[in-house]
């Protein structure tokens, strides 16, 4: 069977030579929820137009429902599809029940009145949109939200089959970004297919079942979102490396743009003991401040491992839920016998990790400054019955620095490794 | 609720044709800088007057009122409808450079004294009006589309080509100078049936037409591409109201002249007073472009008898302060 919406190859060039879109295919199936995404310039707006039969295809063919959309009757292709554009008209008095019902105009004949029909597609278009409050209204005076509202349910007042939309949520704030969203789910979950493009990668990730991505006319991948969208295809597309989270809420990730990072001043190298995610503030806090850091040693799997993977720094790494070995350790030491300063992270202690300390005493016996974060010391986060405080004061008698928190190490290692240098 | 409404709009568009009627039956008394109410009624029963009084009220009077008020509803209606086409505040019925071109036309009639007929001046100016329409026409298209912008810079380049052609055919005009001068200014003067027998066919094909495109007109509201999206044909849209404005507009100059501002404030003064829809806006910019018209012919036939003012000076004069007020107390712009 033939899919519901189809491109195959389609290019299209405003000027001669200078395409804007080449060699771009691709299916949908009835009821899809597709986000464009692409960076400026990539021809978002004029595939929709495209597919919306306001440009003409110049190479290629885009097949609806198995037909050449070149071939259709104007009005029975407007009754079929439908547009929301990204400028919102300004001067438009009109009453937004008449806005709405604009959309009725591929069904109406020249001298033919609005029949109850008309008037019911108008009123189901306002209903979905919630609109109908403001149904008497002139549309220049509602709020941006409210406005592209009632411009979506003009579009669905044609009742179409295919809705597409030029960056809908583009002059919204959050509340009515999401607002907009929900409304396109619940359209999807009624069968009609949703092409949209967003500029928000996240919008995208979060409620679009599929992706497509456009870059310098090209398609760069399409697909379902989870298959298309990750770090690495966001910055080809993008340019930028982008840093994949978990969203506290949903299954879908959250991609946040890193940018290049500013490196300052390299101002040393820090390694640093830590464990249970106790070294994460410490470990960003260092990055930000342009130290190196090295991390270990660590079990696998514990966040304060990945946090360091992902920030690119050396680990060191011991079995998940083992105690510290023979070999990781000194592997630890030699690492950590090249940096400059060793900071000991606000953690817990158990039998696990406490060799850690074995590692902290011995390198500052061969002169190294150590800094220790106060919290540590304290007797309840001692789970070895009191083998880790003894080291612990050991380390302290031999010198150790005690820092209550970041900005103190901070200043501690600025002294340290600037002044007594 | 939606009935109601419908009410209220045709209680708006009777009460709007009816200060037609008014108006009509009012200027139709106005004679020889008075007012005459046996005149007026003498529409009802023309029979019972004496010969000399219903040549004066149903030869001359009578045609120039009507004259008066099918021109000014053209061009008011023109300009509505180009207006909201283009989405341009600025747009008016001479855009097509009709204007120009018509002037042209019967300066050339008037100094090359061909004559066949009565009709020889109108007939050369209408079809001079209609053929730089042509012309501007076929200059601002870009293969298929005809884009707004270079509709005007054409329009306006074409209108100053014919106008300094004009000016030069003033220049040589000798002894006929006064009568291109008065031709050109625009008015009412001496017009009878025949003229309002030219310009009835345009009016009878043009303004049903214009008028049915309510919806379409709309639609351009939200801009070109929407009212593509929502199956209305844009470009042979444009080919169509342009080529039916343009009958129109020619028709209307080549019989009274150019008269200018009715057909670029009246779709204002409208809108200022919140006529949006077209569905409305047409007819009433018809009435209201007819009644405007008719009571500054008036004015201007009465007000400092026996010498009769251009109409055109008229409506400036009183048109341009009112539409001034309108716009600082709406202060939204147009």
């Amino acid at each position: 069977m033939r899919p519901y919406l189809e491109a195959v190859n389609v290019s299209f060039a405003y000027h001669e030579g200078e395409s804007v879109l080449s060699g771009v295919t691709f299916a949908l199936e009835r009821g899809d929820f597709v986000g464009v995404l692409g960076p400026n310039g990539s021809g978002k707006t004029t595939l929709i137009h495209l597919l919306a039969r306001l440009l003409p295809v110049e190479k290629g063919t885009i097949f609806l429902e198995g037909r050449d959309i070149a071939t259709f009757p104007r009005r029975l292709f407007a009754r079929k599809v439908a547009v929301v554009f990204q400028e919102i008209p300004g001067r438009l008095d009109l009453p937004c029940f008449d806005v709405v019902m604009m959309g009725r105009i591929p069904y109406l004949s020249r001298f033919r009145r609005e029949t109850k029909a008309d008037e019911e597609a108008v009123l189901w278009a306002m209903d979905v949109t919630s609109t109908l409050p403001f149904a008497e209204e002139p549309f220049s005076e509602l709020s941006g939200g409210e406005k592209q509202r009632v411009l979506i349910a003009r579009a669905l007042a044609q009742k179409p089959e295919l809705l597409l939309l030029d960056e809908p949520t583009s002059h919204l704030d959050v509340a009515h970004e999401l607002e907009i969203l929900n409304i396109l789910q619940n359209l999807v979950r009624l069968g009609i297919t949703v092409v949209a493009v967003f500029h928000d990668v996240n919008l995208v990730a979060r409620f679009c079942e599929k992706a497509l991505l456009l870059k310098k006319g090209l398609l760069c991948s399409f697909g379902r979102v989870d298959d298309v969208l990750h770090e690495a295809t966001l910055k080809e597309l993008f340019g930028v490396p982008f840093a994949k989270v978990p969203h506290p809420l949903s299954t879908r990730p959250i991609f946040i743009p890193l940018g290049e990072r500013v490196l300052k001043q390299q101002r040393g190298w820090v390694h640093l003991i830590c464990g249970g995610g106790s070294g994460i503030p410490v470990m960003r806090l260092l990055s930000e401040e342009g130290f190196s850091v090295s991390v270990g040693v660590v079990n696998r799997f514990d966040s304060d491992e990945e946090m360091a993977e992902r920030l690119g720094f050396p680990v060191v790494r011991e079995k998940p839920f083992s105690p510290i070995g023979e070999e990781a350790l000194r592997e630890a030491l030699e690492l950590a016998r090249r940096a400059d300063a060793i900071v000991v992270a606000p953690t817990f202690w158990g039998w696990g990790n406490v060799a850690n300390l074995d590692l902290a005493l011995r390198l500052r016996e061969e002169g190294k400054p150590v800094f220790v974060f106060a919290e540590t010391l304290r007797k309840e986060r001692d789970y070895t019955g009191g083998e880790a405080q003894e080291k612990l004061s050991e380390l302290c008698s031999r010198g150790a620095e005690v820092v209550r928190h970041l900005r103190e190490l901070l200043q501690a290692l600025e002294r340290r490794l600037w002044y007594n240098a | 609720m939606k009935r109601r409404k419908r009410f209220r709009k045709s209680l708006l568009l009777f009460g709007f044709i009816a200060l037609c009627g008014v108006s009509l039956f009012f200027a139709q008394g106005v004679g020889q800088g008075r007012y005459a109410l046996s005149d007026s009624l003498a529409l009802f029963h023309p029979a019972g007057l004496p010969l000399s009084e219903r040549t004066i009220l149903f030869a001359i009077r009578l045609p120039r009122v009507v004259l008066a008020l099918l021109v000014g509803g053209g061009l008011a209606l023109s300009g509505t409808v180009l207006q909201g086409l283009f989405q341009n505040p600025l747009v008016d019925p001479y855009i097509l450079g009709v204007s120009s071109g018509a002037a042209f036309g019967a300066v050339v009639a008037i100094l090359t004294r061909v004559y066949f007929g009565l009709f020889t001046v109108p007939l050369f100016a209408f079809l001079s009006a209609l053929g730089t329409a042509i012309l501007v026409f076929r200059l601002a298209r870009v293969g298929r589309r005809i884009p707004l912008e270079t509709l005007l810079l054409a329009g306006l380049a074409v209108g100053f080509f014919f106008s300094a052609l004009i000016t030069l055919g003033m220049f040589l005009s000798g002894e006929n100078l006064h009568q291109v001068v008065f031709w050109t200014m625009g008015g009412f003067w001496n017009r009878g049936w025949e003229e309002v027998k030219m310009v009835l066919p345009f009016f009878a094909f043009g303004v049903p037409f214009l008028l049915s495109f309510g919806r379409e007109l709309n639609a351009f509201l939200l801009g070109e591409k929407a009212a593509e999206s929502l199956g209305v044909d844009v470009e042979r849209f444009k080919r169509w109201v342009l080529s039916v404005v343009s009958l129109l507009v020619a028709s209307c100059v080549a019989t009274s002249g150019v008269i200018g501002f009715v057909g670029l404030v009246v779709p204002h003064i409208l809108r200022l007073l919140g006529f949006q829809d077209h569905r409305l806006l047409l007819p009433l910019s018809l009435c209201t472009g007819g009644t405007v018209l008719l009571l500054a012919d008036t004015l201007a036939r009465s007000v400092i008898h026996p010498v009769e003012l251009p109409v055109g000076v008229v409506t400036s004069l009183l048109g341009a302060p009112f539409f001034v007020y309108l716009l600082r107390q709406r202060k939204r712009g147009l």
